[in-house]
């Protein structure tokens, strides 16, 4: 997959959780900032994004993806053939 | 008092409309909020129902998803979760938030983990009965409780064998296994749920299955967090318990409108011909009856069949008469319309001749342009998408949400033969003159009663059910209604009504509260089958005897505009009430009446010599 088509994607699944529109989602959208990123909709958040990309989250990782930007790059992390 | 207008069944189905069945749960999440975003003053009770879920895990992510599927069939739902894991306390205490939330649908959703789990505390050879009566025991003694205190109907899922097991190939010959245990979890839940008549049963073994274990079942969120339902398996069970609130608000589908050609037989009649077209035991043909045996498996549960189809009508009727391999018979219809009218005009006359409200039936047609063309005319009929495939139709009709029958009386295997006496009755009603002179020439019979534990079922049905001749069009339970008669508050009349072309059986109920002075009709209703035969009167003139026997010097009634209930509006004006103030209506006693028709002979019991046969067969 490019990694151009990651961000909307993620994008998208986040607004829809969140309850936010998409456009305010972006580079320092973050658990910190965000009221509706409890630990009920991060668990779904990731079962989501696992879905969406056919990929599987390290138990690490689910502690981590607590911003767009780390999902991200999680993400394309995990689609890049090199890797 | 919101200035916004208020919400109906259509603008929230638009909503629901913007996530496809079974898409992604980010998508019914997103959607929920929009739904819940809605103000509830906006929303008016008709299309209203108050469900509370208790589950033995994490059921939060679920709320979206049946908050949606509601929605898509025209409901907007007030939900009642219980907190995580208190299932069993919410249950068992009186004072719980369950109980005071007096919900209309109350749905358990139990996992068997605790039948699996234990296990593996015990040494061999292990037992199923402990370990079974370990759950069921707290769980009967929680709905006992609710039996007492609750409101509405609990619907209760069997367990399923959540993944393979490990226990060998000689575990068939063991009790106490994984399998063992399960079935006669099983057992136990289904014999014991089935002595209680406002208890169901959900069959979540049976969805797990349409689903596909494989797919039913996140185990990453479940152990990630105690969500084990996958988003498919939400979706599903979503669809299934909108289907228990609708037929608790009386939303239910009461007729089924069939097409024939490619629909309930294979090809055209009007170019195959009637030895050409596909019905009968080889294929193909065989999956058109597979179709017609589920169809009159609802038909046997009061859900009338109808039939509407393009076609000349004798050569279609010849068919239903004759052919040798047709299962649905012209007498197992209520009505039909085979003609060239375009199918909006002959739904809508269907539903008059029958009297049921659009929204009450659902048209079953293969083909999508008449689908959607009937759509179009008539928004508020439930057409629903079906597979091209006519082998899929048998499994397909047995998916739709909306064909749930909760109380199975002795009337409802005799509503149809009821409707096709209702056509010779009209038939006479055109041959003579005035309206009194129909009336004596009916030879009506009326017998009041009480209500008894025979007609409990019947009369629960009926208030459940009835939408146009009722004043009040207040829903009461088993429960509600055995806990006011015996304390005294409450007498519960029922009306059976007869002529002599058939028997209507019990089709009214009135509730009265006895005081002092006044007696008070909280409800007074009764099947749009017996309106405009003055029998309303005669369970008013019964009631009216009964209170001036006991010393009362008036009735108080009240008209509760339901938005449907048009045709009970003149009703109190009609018999000598006058409105006081509001909705509240007042009649004295020391005036005469209202008396007994003479055309209606009064019955002490039994309006018709069929109705110990009736009895015997009756299921409650």
């Amino acid at each position: 997959m490019d990694p151009a088509e990651i961000a909307p994607r993620v994008r998208d699944l986040l607004a829809q959780v969140m309850d936010v529109p998409p456009a305010s989602v972006g580079p320092g959208f973050s658990s910190e900032s965000t009221a509706a990123w409890t630990s009920l909709n991060h668990l779904m958040l990731i079962s989501q994004l696992e879905d969406e990309f056919e990929v599987i989250f390290s138990n690490q990782e689910i502690r981590d993806l607590i911003s767009f930007d780390r999902i991200v790059e999680a993400v394309g992390r995990r689609l890049d053939p090199r890797t | 008092m919101s200035l916004e207008p208020p919400i109906d069944a259509t603008i929230l189905q638009r909503i629901a409309a913007g996530v496809a069945t079974g898409q992604r749960w980010s998508g019914y999440h997103a959607a929920a909020r929009v739904l819940e975003g809605i103000a509830p003053e906006r929303v008016p009770d008709s299309i209203r129902a108050r469900v509370a879920i208790l589950g033995s895990f994490t059921l939060e992510p679920f709320l979206p998803v049946l908050r949606v599927e509601a929605a898509r069939m025209g409901l907007w739902l007030e939900i009642y979760l219980a907190p995580y894991g208190q299932y069993l306390s919410e249950l068992l205490d009186a004072g719980s938030g369950l109980y005071r939330f007096q919900p209309q649908v109350t749905f358990l959703a139990v996992d068997g983990d605790v039948l699996w789990n234990q296990r593996w505390t015990e040494l061999p050879p292990l037992r199923s009965e402990a370990v079974v009566g370990g759950l069921l025991t707290p769980l009967f003694a929680g709905l006992d409780v609710f039996d007492r205190a609750g409101s509405g109907i609990v619907v209760v899922n069997d367990f399923v064998l959540p993944r393979r097991s490990t226990e060998g190939v000689n575990a068939f010959r063991r009790k106490g296994t994984f399998a063992h245990t399960i079935a006669h979890a099983n057992k136990h839940l289904r014999l014991r749920l089935a002595l209680r008549e406002h208890t169901f049963l959900f069959p979540l073994a049976d969805v797990v299955a349409q689903v596909g274990r494989h797919h039913a079942f996140n185990w990453r969120t479940h152990y990630r967090g105690h969500v084990t339902w996958s988003d498919g398996l939400m979706a599903t069970v979503a669809q299934r318990y909108v289907g228990f609130a609708l037929a608790v608000l009386g939303k239910a589908t009461k007729c089924i409108v069939l097409d024939l050609d490619d629909t309930l037989w294979g090809g055209v009649l009007g170019e195959d011909g009637p030895d050409g077209i596909a019905l009968g035991p080889q294929w193909p043909g065989s999956e058109f009856l597979d179709f017609q045996r589920e169809l009159l498996d609802l038909q046997r549960q009061g859900i009338l069949l109808a039939v509407c189809s393009k076609n000349n009508e004798s050569e279609a009727l010849a068919v239903l008469r004759t052919h040798p391999s047709m299962l649905i018979r012209e007498e197992q219809l209520a009505a039909h319309r085979i003609n060239w009218e375009d199918k909006a005009t002959n739904v809508y006359s269907l539903a008059r001749e029958l009297n049921i409200g659009l929204d009450h039936m659902l048209l079953i047609d293969d083909n999508p342009h008449e689908r959607a063309w009937v759509r179009q005319q008539i928004p508020e009929l439930r057409v629903p998408d079906m597979p091209s495939d006519p082998s899929l139709f048998a499994d397909w009709v047995g998916s739709l949400a909306s064909l749930i029958v909760l109380q199975q009386t002795a009337d409802d295997s005799q509503r149809t033969r009821q409707y096709r006496e209702a056509r010779t009755r009209e038939a006479y009603r055109g041959s003579v003159g005035t309206v009194e002179e129909f009336l004596r020439g009916l030879g009506l019979r009326v017998g009041v009663q009480v209500v008894d534990e025979d007609s409990m079922g019947r009369v629960v049905q009926l208030l459940a059910k009835t939408n146009q001749f009722n004043l009040t069009s207040r829903r009461y339970d088993a429960t509600t209604l055995r806990r006011q008669v015996t304390s005294g508050a409450w007498r519960v009349y029922t009306m059976r009504v007869a002529d002599c072309f058939g028997d209507f059986g019990l089709t009214g109920v009135a509730i009265a509260a006895p005081g002092p002075d006044v007696w008070h009709l909280d409800s007074f209703l009764m099947s749009c089958r017996v309106i405009g035969k003055s029998v309303e009167t005669a369970l008013l003139a019964r009631i009216a005897a009964e209170a001036r026997g006991s010393g009362a010097s008036a009735l108080s009634a009240e008209f509760l505009d339901s938005g449907r209930n048009q045709v009970a509006s003149t009703f109190l004006a009609n018999h000598g009430f006058t409105r006081t103030e509001g909705d509240r209506w007042l009649r004295s006693l020391d005036a005469p009446g209202p008396q007994w028709p003479e055309w209606i002979e009064a019955v002490r019991s039994d309006v018709s010599e069929t109705r110990s046969a009736d009895r015997a067969g009756a299921t409650r």
